[in-house]
Formats: structure tokens, sequence, C-alpha cells
């Protein structure tokens, strides 16, 4: 029982933190349509920023939400408008434009090897003040990195919430994603908003990457786990939707950490993939999918 | 007139010493084989390989060469396998047919050694395998191939045995054990042997737990593991889940008397600069350390090092012991006819001096061809300063002199 409840809120803290990543990715595929193979790169570059962030300067790791998420807003902003956004004009009338998918994967391989030549392949890991802390509770142990990153990514995800249903620009967000055309015809500026979208994307995963340091370790390769996550994690939750990708995250978490207390682990992930595929059986659209099409 | 008699006075004394130095060697050459990926994936080690047998040869010839056969020298011929069977296979052949090799070694690659043997036991040509683990070179009825390294089923052998022997030396009780390995190959082969020793053993297994080793998370293992409460746990990683695993189980306080790994991910460098103090106390088992307490290690080492710019490690150490070892088969063979070579190979018992270096005392061939002495060490990683110590403390004999491992390790 107490395994039980241990593995519980551990699922749910850590499939918190994947739910965030997939936010990222959900937000970006309903804004521009386009699946970003890149995604888990963006959250490497995240990890790498506030590794060095705290190795440098030993500051506070969740300090370095304030510099790495602002400069994963700007990566993110400046890959669309640099990089994406002329095949994605190049292939404007088409309605899925496949290069661009094709190109986000080029940005993935680009973004792991150049990391690979700069960093090396080694594991690194950085001491910081709540580095290995527990809270113990009648005889269970809860990391207090997990619980404050738990607690951050959750935060995050309800005002990345309120922020579309309620500020201009996520107003506009939400227009563009329901209809380009006519979202542009009433005068919002269609690129500005894939800059934007691609921002906001990129700077969850600075989030996740922040709260991910200090328990966790960077290598050139870390986003590909969480990358095949977040895809299942998003169809999951209904594309698009992102109290849909929280909620999908927590229940892969919950699988993927209370199953593996009753089978082997090898085994929870033919669990997760399992009710992945009941799900789109019984409901295609995912939990939170709207009836529509994309 | 002077000037031609001299010169052709010095011309014939000068043809009279190549020729007689020509013609004494001609006749006592031993070439030596040697198969090894000196390109590709394995190339590395391939190379250490190769070093050392030039050093051993280098040494072997100084000292007079072969004095059973007039002082005949050592010469090594190398051909690249790139790692690849069918290439190995190849090479074996023109090893064989045109290059008249008296003996083969190599390959390294399991995958390699497996066929090319083939080759050599269809020629009869002896063959000395330094180190390629794959059980199954030496369980073939072959009567010309010969093992110097552990083979793969003795790594858990030896992990067992050591738990024998801290338990005897601590006077600790073990009663649960638990295994934790990636689900791999390599993991799901220890594991498979483990079973059986821990039931040979009488030991309880409370967790039998294969994991992916691309998990972004592995506590929940570690919970499991928490629950089990094993006394001895046995791991089988690579680098990324060794970290991970390592890390959760000091934070969970998951307390155990011992953790024993299977070299892998526990051995890489990046592990214990990622798991620190954490990593602390725990056993990794491997082929040869430069600290094991022998003879002559040090020496050899030093030179080997001043040499090449890098350590003696376990695949150079066995190439270096494979060239004194032909050496001595030689000496008692008196003489290179492949059937009588075999059998002085079949007969040795090669002990300290030159293969003092070794992790244990003789080198002796059993009826398949396997050295039954060969073993494994087991070292303890402790602390020293900023880094991490890789301290040998199994087998007794070659434990670094003054150390006392921990055992069970101190709870946390």
């Amino acid at each position: 029982m107490l395994g039980f409840i241990e593995s519980l809120l551990n699922g749910i803290l850590m499939g918190s933190i994947y739910g965030l990543t997939a936010v990222g990715l959900t937000l970006i595929f309903g804004v521009m349509k386009v699946i970003n193979f890149a995604h888990g790169s963006i959250l490497m570059v995240g990890m790498y920023a506030a590794y060095w962030c705290v190795k440098l300067t030993g500051m506070n790791p969740y300090l370095t939400l304030l510099i790495v998420v602002p400069f994963l807003f700007c990566f993110g902003y400046a890959l669309q408008r640099y990089v994406i956004k002329p095949i994605f004009d190049a292939e404007k009338d088409v309605r899925e434009p496949i290069t661009v998918i094709i190109v986000t994967t080029g940005i993935w391989y680009v973004l792991d090897n150049l990391a690979m030549i700069f960093f090396g392949a080694e594991y690194r890991v950085v001491q910081t003040s709540v580095t290995g802390k527990m809270i113990e509770f009648h005889e269970m142990y809860f990391s207090v990195a997990k619980l404050i990153g738990g607690g951050i990514t959750l935060l995050c995800g309800v005002y990345l919430f309120w922020f579309l249903k309620h500020s201009r620009t996520g107003k506009a967000i939400r227009a563009t994603s329901l209809d380009r055309e006519a979202a542009t015809l009433m005068g919002v500026n269609q690129s500005q908003i894939y800059n934007i979208a691609f921002g906001l994307g990129s700077a969850c995963c600075g989030v996740a990457a922040c709260v991910l340091i200090p328990f966790y370790y960077v290598y050139p390769t870390v986003g590909v786990p969480f990358d095949i996550k977040a895809f299942v994690i998003v169809v999951l939750g209904g594309l698009g939707s992102i109290p849909g990708a929280i909620l999908g995250g927590i229940i892969i978490g919950i699988i993927e950490t209370v199953g593996a207390q009753f089978m082997a682990a090898t085994w929870t992930e033919l669990l997760v993939y399992g009710f992945f595929l009941l799900v789109l059986f019984v409901k295609p659209s995912g939990l939170f999918g709207l009836r529509q099409d994309y | 007139m002077r000037w031609s008699s001299k010169f052709m006075a010095a011309t014939a004394a000068l043809t009279l010493t190549l020729g007689t130095a020509g013609f004494g060697s001609a006749a006592e050459v031993v070439k030596i084989g040697n198969i090894e990926p000196l390109s590709g994936p394995s190339a590395a080690v391939g190379i250490q390989g190769q070093k050392a047998r030039e050093m051993a040869v280098e040494e072997i010839n100084a000292a007079g060469g072969i004095k059973a056969l007039g002082g005949a020298k050592l010469q090594l011929l190398y051909s690249d396998s790139k790692g690849d069977p069918t290439v190995g296979v190849t090479e074996a052949e023109r090893m064989i047919n045109s290059e008249k090799v008296h003996l083969l070694t190599g390959c390294w690659n399991s995958a390699v050694t497996y066929p090319t043997t083939q080759v050599a036991e269809r020629y009869g040509i002896p063959f000395i395998v330094p180190v390629s683990v794959r059980d199954t070179i030496t369980e073939r009825g072959f009567k010309n191939i010969f093992r110097i390294a552990a083979k793969d089923s003795w790594w858990t052998r030896d992990q067992f045995q050591f738990l024998k022997d801290m338990q005897k030396e601590f006077g600790t009780d073990v009663k649960k054990v638990a295994f934790v390995y990636e689900n791999g190959d390599w993991g799901t082969g220890f594991a498979e042997g483990w079973r059986k020793l821990a039931k040979a053993a009488g030991f309880e297994v409370v967790l039998d737990e294969p994991y992916p080793s691309t998990a972004s998370d592995l506590t929940p293992v570690v919970i499991k593991l928490k629950r089990a409460k094993p006394d001895v746990v046995f791991m089988t990683s690579n680098a990324a889940d060794a970290i991970l695993l390592t890390n959760t189980m000091a934070e969970m306080k998951v307390n155990v008397k011992a953790i024993i790994s299977s070299g892998g991910g526990h051995a890489d460098p990046s592990f214990i600069a990622a798991a620190g103090k954490n990593a602390e106390y725990l056993f990794d088992i491997v082929e040869w350390e430069t600290d094991l307490n022998r003879p002559g290690l040090k020496a050899t080492n030093d030179k080997f090092k001043a040499k090449n710019g890098q350590n003696l490690n376990g695949e150079s150490v066995d190439a270096y012991a494979a060239m004194y070892l032909i050496k001595d088969v030689l000496e008692r063979s008196k003489s290179l006819d492949p059937a009588k070579i075999r059998e002085a190979l079949a007969a040795t018992k090669l002990c300290g001096g030159d293969v003092g270096l070794l992790a244990y005392d003789c080198i002796e061939f059993d009826q398949t061809g396997q050295n039954k002495n060969a073993s494994l060490v087991v070292v303890q990683l402790r602390k020293n300063g900023n880094s991490m110590d890789r301290i040998t403390v199994w087998p007794k004999n070659v434990r670094r002199a003054g150390y006392t491992p921990v055992f069970p390790q101190p709870a946390k």
C-alpha cells in the first residue's frame, strides 16, 4: 500500500513534467498544424542552458527559469522565423505541410549532433541545493526536486490555459488555430502568431528543462525519450488541447510508475501503448479532442 | 689495383656476414599471424593488443629468441579483421596458405573468433585466443584452439564466488538477493546465469527485474527494490541507467549489504562523474586492473605507458601474455611442427615470471583448450578526494596491499 501511494505520487509528478513538454508540442501543432520533431532537442537545449547556468554561477536551479525560459522563447521564435517560415511560405497552399515536418527532423539531428560536438557524449549531472533531498513520510520517500518541479509545471499549465483563454494574443492564437484564413481576414498577423506559438512551445520545454536539471542528467540525445512520450501524450489528450496534454502526461506517468509495481518495468511500456490504442479506438480524437477536423 | 682489391675484400666480407646471417634466420623465424580489428568500431582495443604483442616480442627477441630452436626470432604478421567475421575467415585462410604462419592469435570480437578458429582447426594450425568471451568458442571439441581469458559464464560465476568469499571473510549473512538488469541480450544473459547460481547457493531471489535501458524514469524500479528488501543487489546496466538507478537508490535510502555490478555502464568514467559519492562502496567485476598486487606488474605497465602513453588493460595484458605463452610452448616443443606445438600447448603450465602480471598464478588449459585458471577481479569504488578510486579487492591474493574492503556497506 505504501509502495502504491509512493509510486502514485511519483507518477503524478513525473507525469506532469511529461505533460508540460507535451503542452509545448500540442500548442505548436494546434496553431501551425506542424508536428515538431525537434521538440525533444529544444528540451535538450534548455537542459544544457540550465545546466551551464547552475554549473558556472552556482545559482539556485529554479532561478534559471528567469534566464532559460526567455532564452528558449527567443530560440523557438527565431527558429520559426528564420528556419521554418521560409519553408512554410513555400508550402502556403498545402493543407498539411509535409516538408516542414522534414525540416523539423533536420533541426533535431543538427541540434543533437551540435551538442555532441560541443559538449561530448558524457552524462552530466549538476549538484544543486535540492539534489538528492527527500521528504520522509511514514517510510515513504518523496523527492523535493520532483515535488517542486511538479508544482511549477502544473502552475505553468494553468497559466498557459488562462493566457490562451483570456489574453488578446491568446485569443489570436486560438483564432488562428481554429481557422487560419478567417483569423487573417480579421486582422491577425498570421506569421507573427506562428512565431509566438513556436516560442511559447519552446518556452514550455524551458520550464520542463529547469525543473528536470536538479534530479536528471543531461546528454546530447536526452530529448528523445521525452519526445516519444510527448507524441503519445498529445494524441492521447487530444491534438491541440492543453488540459488534455497535462492530463495525458499524468496518466502516462501513473501507468508507468504504478504499473511497474505489479509487473516488470519492461511490461509497462506495453501497458502505456495498450491504453493509448484503447483510447484511440473508443475516442479517436483523444480524451479532450474536439470532433473537428484540424 | 690497391683500391679494387680492398673493395673486393670488403664486398666479400659483407656478403659472407649477410649470407650467414640470412642463412641462419631463414630457417628459424617463427611466424605468428595475428588477426585483430585494426580498423572499424573495435579498432581501439585491437590496436592496444597489437602494441602489447609488439612489446612482448621485442623483449623476447632481445633476450635471444627461442633457445630450443637455436635462437629463432619471433615475427609478427598482422591482418585487419575490421571486426567482420567474413574478413576474419578470409584472412585466416591467407595467413595459413600464403604466409605459412606457424601459429595464429586473435581476434577479440567473439563473432570473428568463432568462425576463424574453425579455419585454423581445419588446417590443424594452433590458434591462441587471448580475449574473446563467447562461451562456445572453446566448446566445440576443437583440438587446436586455446583461450587465455575467462569466458562469459564465468563473470556471473565469479560474482557469486566473490559474494561467498566476502561472507566468509566478514561473517555477514546473506539470504535474499535481487537482480536488476537491462532487458537486452547482455542483461538477460547475465540474469539467466544469476538465477541458476542463486538456486545452487540457496539464496532467495526477492526481485528479478528487467528494465528498458532507454527509460526516462527508473524510480518505479527503485521503489520495488526498496520494498523487496534484498541483502545484495546484482546489476547489469548501461551508463545512463546505471546513473539513474544509483542516484535514486541513494536518495530513497535503499539499504543493502552490497551492490555487485557487471562492468559496462558501471565501469564507464562518466558514471563515476555523474553518480559521485552515491557510487561509493559499489563492487564491480572486471578482467584486470592496473592496481593488482602482482609482481612485475608495475614495471611492465610503466614500460608500456612510457612507450604508448596509455595503461595496460585486460585486452593488452592477455595479448602480452600470449606472446610469452608462445615462447614457453616453443621452448618445450623444440619444433615448428604444428602437431608438436599443439601437444606442448595442451601441456602448458606457465606460472609467474613473464606472465606474473596476470590476475592469477598459472596459465593451464583444460581439455577444451580453455585456460582453467583465468579469473576475473572485483574492484570496490572508494572516494579519494574529489575522484573515485577503483580498488581491487578480490581474489584476495591480488587485493591492493593494505586495503580492507567495506562489507557490508554502511547504511545510508
